[in-house]
C-alpha cells in the first residue's frame, strides 16, 4: 500500500532518462520538477526484528576473548583472523540477518555467548533463540518454538560433538548448516568457512585459578567446594553405576562427548562446565536461571537426597569449577581499537597476498565498525550528550575519514589495482591509528563509553522504540 | 550565462513554485529554472558562489513545505484528526530531509531543536514517538514549538551566506549518513518512514550537487563528473524501493562511500578543500 503511493510520487519525479552526460538537462529537468506533497499512507514499523527485540548492543561489559594463539604469545594466524572477521560479518549470513546487521557475534559475543539476547517469537526467555523459526529461514521454519541457549564457543574444540542434541560430529558441518540453514546465508567458500572454523577452535576456556591438573581442584579451594567435589564423584544412591563426575569427566573438559537423558526432554550432549559461572542460562532450552536450580533437577530425577548442606556444597563445588579469570572486559575505546587492529592487519595482509574475498570482508566489516563506533560520539543531534560538542565532531570526522580511505582501498582492488590499494592503505593505517583513535581516546568521557550516558542515551532509546501497545501501558 | 544567474536571482526574489496560485504558472516559473540550470551547465563553471545562491530558492522551498506540515499537522491535532495529523507529520518531513544538506552543518542549533535524535522529547521525533509510537494527539506544545523553530529557520534561510565549500560539505556528509544504518527500522521507525526519509535525502544530495557542483566538476574534470553522477544514480535506484525491509544496505553503502571519495577528489579541481563529513571539524 505505502509502495504504490510512494512509487507514484517518485514516478512523478524519475521518469526515464534517455542517454548519458548529453542529457544532463535533461535529467536537471526531472529533478527539478516541483516537489509533490503528495500524501503518504500511514504504514507501520519496516524493522527487520521484531518490536522488543533486545540484542544486548549496548552492553557494558563484554565477554572477553582469550584466543589460544595470542594467549601463548603469539599473533593470531591469518586464518584465525580471517575467520574472527568472517564470524562479525552479516555479509556471510543471509537477508534478514543483514539487515538487522546480525552476525554470529552477535549471539556469540567475542565467542562466549549473549544472556540478553532475545527476540520476541524466536525466544521464550532472554538467552534462547530458536534456530529453526521462521525469522532468518522460512524453509527451516519447524512451525514449533522450541529455542535452545545460545551456547558459549569458549573450548568448543574439546566439546565434539556439536549441537545442544549432539547432531553433528564435525564443527566445520556444524558451522556450514548455522550460515546456510539457520540463517539462509549463500554457500560460504571453502577458505571462509575453515577460517571461521580455525578461529572457533582457537576460542579458549578462561584461565581458572582454581582447577589443577586433571581438572581437579587447587590448594586454593575452601573446605565447602572440597566437599562439593566429592559429592561430585559420589555414586547416585539409586544407582550406583551414576555419578555426577561419570558423565562431566573432570579430566576431560568435564563432558563425555555423549548424549544423555537426565529427564529435560530427551537426549542431549554433556555440556560442559568449564567457565559455566557466565553461561547461564542453563540447560539445552535455557530454562534453569542458576546453578543451584541445575543441582535441584538432578536432587529431584535421580533422587539424589541432597541435604542442604550437600547441596550448597555441590553448588560451592560447580561455581569453582566454572569459574575464569576476568571473564568481562569493560567496552571502551581500546577494546574497539583492539579489534581494528586485529582486522587492519589482515587487510595488510590480504592485500599483500591479492586476497580479493578477505579484502571485500575486511573493508565491509571494518567498514560497519567503524561506523558503530562513530555512533558512539553522538552528534549535535543527540540532546542526552552535552559538553565537547567539537572534539565529538572532530573524532567523527576522523572516522568517516578512515571508512572512506577503506572504501578506497576496496575501490582500487576492484580495478585490479594492488598498488594502489597498498599506498592507500597506508593512508588508511596513519589515519586510524595515528588521527582517529588519539582523537577518540581524548573524547572517551563524552561519549556513549562513558557508563552514565550510555545508560541514559539506552533508557531513552527503548523508550522511544516501544511499540504503541507498550506505550499506552 | 548571465542570463542563467539573473533568471535564478529573479525567481528567488519573485515567486517560487510553491507559493504560486496555479499550477500551470508554476510549471512555468519551473520551466525557466531548468532551462537557466541547463544553459548554466552547458556553459561550463559557474562561478561557485553564484551556483550555492541558485539552491537558496530550493531550500526556501523545502523548508517552507517543513513549515506548511507543521501548520497542517497543529490543524489536524485540533481537530482531533490522528490519520490526518499523521500525514501532515510525514509530508513535512519531506522538505525537511531534502534540506538535510543544508541544516546539520549552517543551523545545528535548530537543527537539534527540529530534528533531536535519537532522544527525542522534542521535534519531529519527539512528535513521532508520541504520534505515531502512542497514537496520541496531545502534541500541541511540541507542534507549537516545530512550528516557531521551521519559521525562524524559513526567515533566517534568506539571508544566510551560502559558502560552497560548507554546502560541498553538507553533501558529502549527507551521502555518507544515507549509506549509514543508523539502527533496525531506521531513524523514523516509529512512524515507518526511515525510508521516505532516505529518498528525500537522496534527492536533496542530488539537487544540491546538480544546481551548485556539477557543471563546475563537469568543466574541470568531465570523467569525475561521470563517475559522480553515476553514484548519484545507482543510489538513487537502491533507495528507490518500497519497503525498508528489501533495502540493499551493502550496496547502498558502498556506492555512498564511494560518492563521497568522488567529491572528496572532485574538492580541489574546483577551487574548493577536501569536504569535512562533520561540520564544525574542519
Amino acid at each position: 500500500m505505502i509502495g504504490d503511493a510512494k512509487r507514484g510520487w517518485r514516478d512523478r519525479k524519475h521518469r526515464p532518462v534517455i542517454g548519458q552526460r548529453g542529457l544532463w538537462a535533461a535529467a536537471t529537468l526531472v529533478v527539478l520538477l516541483p516537489h509533490a506533497a503528495t500524501s503518504f499512507p500511514v504504514d507501520g514499523d519496516q524493522a527487520v526484528l521484531p518490536a522488543g527485540s533486545e540484542l544486548n548492543e549496548d552492553a557494558l561489559d563484554v565477554p572477553r576473548e582469550v584466543l589460544h594463539s595470542e594467549y601463548r604469545g603469539d599473533r593470531t594466524s591469518y586464518l584465525v583472523a580471517l575467520g574472527d572477521l568472517a564470524f562479525n560479518s552479516p555479509a556471510i549470513l543471509g537477508d534478514v540477518a543483514r539487515r538487522a546487521n546480525i552476525s554470529c557475534g552477535t549471539c556469540h559475543v567475542n565467542g562466549a555467548s549473549n544472556a540478553k539476547l532475545f527476540v520476541p517469537g524466536m525466544s521464550t526467555r532472554p538467552g534462547n533463540f530458536d534456530t529453526t523459526g521462521p525469522l532468518f529461514n522460512p524453509k527451516a521454519d519447524n512451525h514449533v518454538l522450541d529455542p535452545v541457549r545460545i551456547p558459549s564457543l569458549r573450548g568448543a574444540r574439546y566439546l565434539a560433538p556439536y549441537g545442544h542434541d549432539g547432531r553433528m560430529a564435525s564443527l566445520r558441518d556444524f558451522v556450514r548448516n548455522v550460515v546456510i540453514n539457520e540463517f539462509a546465508g549463500p554457500e560460504p567458500s571453502a577458505a571462509i568457512l575453515d577460517a571461521i572454523v580455525a578461529y572457533i577452535q582457537d576460542i579458549d576456556f578462561l584461565p581458572n585459578p582454581k582447577l589443577g591438573a586433571r581438572g581437579r581442584l587447587n590448594e586454593s579451594a575452601s573446605e565447602t567446594e572440597r566437599r562439593g567435589e566429592a559429592l561430585f564423584s559420589k555414586p547416585f544412591p539409586r544407582d550406583p553405576n551414576l555419578s555426577c563426575a561419570g558423565c562431566h569427566l573432570p579430566a576431560g573438559a568435564f563432558v563425555d562427548h555423549l548424549q544423555h537423558d537426565v529427564g529435560s526432554g530427551g537426549l542431549f550432549k554433556t555440556p560442559t562446565l568449564l567457565n559455566a559461572n557466565f553461561n547461564a542460562p542453563y540447560f539445552h532450552d535455557g530454562r534453569y536461571d542458576d546453578l543451584g536450580q541445575v543441582v535441584d533437577h538432578f536432587d529431584r530425577v535421580f533422587g539424589l537426597a541432597l541435604s542442604a548442606q550437600d547441596r550448597g556444597d555441590l553448588v560451592a563445588y560447580l561455581r569453582a569449577v566454572g569459574d575464569g579469570r576476568q571473564p568481562y572486559d569493560r567496552d571502551s575505546v581500546m577494546v574497539r581499537f583492539k579489534e581494528i587492529s586485529t582486522f587492519s592487519l589482515l587487510l595488510a595482509q590480504a592485500i599483500g597476498m591479492r586476497d580479493r574475498e578477505a579484502i571485500e570482508l575486511a573493508v565491509d566489516t571494518l567498514g560497519g565498525e567503524l561506523r558503530d563506533l562513530t555512533e558512539r560520539f553522538p552528534d549535535h543531534r543527540n540532546p542526552a550528550v552535552t559538553g565537547a560538542l567539537v572534539e565529538r565532531r572532530l573524532a567523527r570526522a576522523a572516522l568517516k575519514d578512515v571508512v572512506i580511505s577503506l572504501r578506497r582501498i576496496a575501490i582500487a582492488v576492484t580495478t585490479g589495482d594492488f598498488d594502489a590499494a597498498t599506498a592507500e592503505y597506508r593512508t588508511y593505517y596513519d589515519l586510524t591509528f595515528s588521527r582517529a583513535m588519539p582523537l577518540l581516546r581524548g573524547t572517551e568521557p563524552w561519549s556513549l563509553f562513558n557508563p552514565a550516558l550510555r545508560e541514559a542515551h539506552g533508557a531513552q532509546r527503548r523508550q522511544m522504540l516501544r511499540t504503541p501497545a507498550q506505550a499506552q501501558r | 550565462m548571465v542570463n542563467a544567474v539573473e533568471t535564478r536571482m529573479s525567481d528567488r526574489n519573485g515567486v517560487v513554485g510553491a507559493h504560486l496560485p496555479h499550477a500551470r504558472c508554476r510549471r512555468a516559473a519551473m520551466l525557466g529554472v531548468i532551462v537557466a540550470i541547463a544553459l548554466a551547465a552547458n556553459a561550463g563553471a559557474a562561478p561557485l558562489e553564484a551556483s550555492a545562491e541558485g539552491y537558496r530558492r530550493y531550500l526556501i522551498e523545502d523548508i517552507g513545505q517543513a513549515l506548511n506540515g507543521a501548520r497542517t499537522l497543529r490543524e489536524r491535532l485540533v481537530a482531533a484528526d490522528l490519520d490526518g495529523a499523521k500525514r501532515a507529520w510525514i509530508e513535512g518531513r519531506i522538505g525537511w530531509e531534502r534540506s538535510e544538506v543544508f541544516t546539520s552543518g549552517f543551523v545545528p542549533e535548530l537543527d537539534q531543536q527540529i530534528d533531536a535524535w535519537p532522544n527525542a522529547s522534542h521535534g519531529f521525533h519527539g512528535i513521532e514517538v508520541k504520534l505515531f509510537g502512542a497514537n496520541r494527539t496531545d502534541v500541541g506544545d511540541e507542534t507549537d514549538a516545530l512550528i516557531a523553530h521551521l519559521a525562524d529557520l524559513h526567515a533566517q534561510i534568506e539571508n544566510i551566506p551560502l559558502d560552497p565549500q560548507r554546502l560541498l560539505n553538507g553533501v558529502a556528509r549527507l551521502a555518507f549518513e544515507v549509506g549509514g544504518n543508523k539502527a533496525d527500522g531506521g531513524e523514523s521507525r516509529l512512524s515507518g518512514t526511515s525510508l521516505n526519509d532516505m529518498q528525500s535525502n537522496v534527492d536533496g544530495i542530488e539537487l544540491a550537487y546538480r544546481v551548485i557542483f556539477s557543471g563546475a566538476i563537469e568543466a574541470s574534470d568531465p570523467r569525475l563528473a561521470d563517475a559522480a553522477r553515476a553514484a548519484i544514480e545507482r543510489i538513487k535506484a537502491t533507495v528507490r524501493i518500497s519497503d525498508l525491509r528489501s533495502l540493499d544496505a551493502e550496496k547502498l553503502r558502498a556506492d555512498s562511500e564511494e560518492l563521497v571519495a568522488l567529491l572528496q577528489s572532485a574538492a580541489p579541481k574546483i577551487g574548493l578543500s577536501k569536504p569535512t563529513l562533520e561540520e564544525g571539524s574542519q
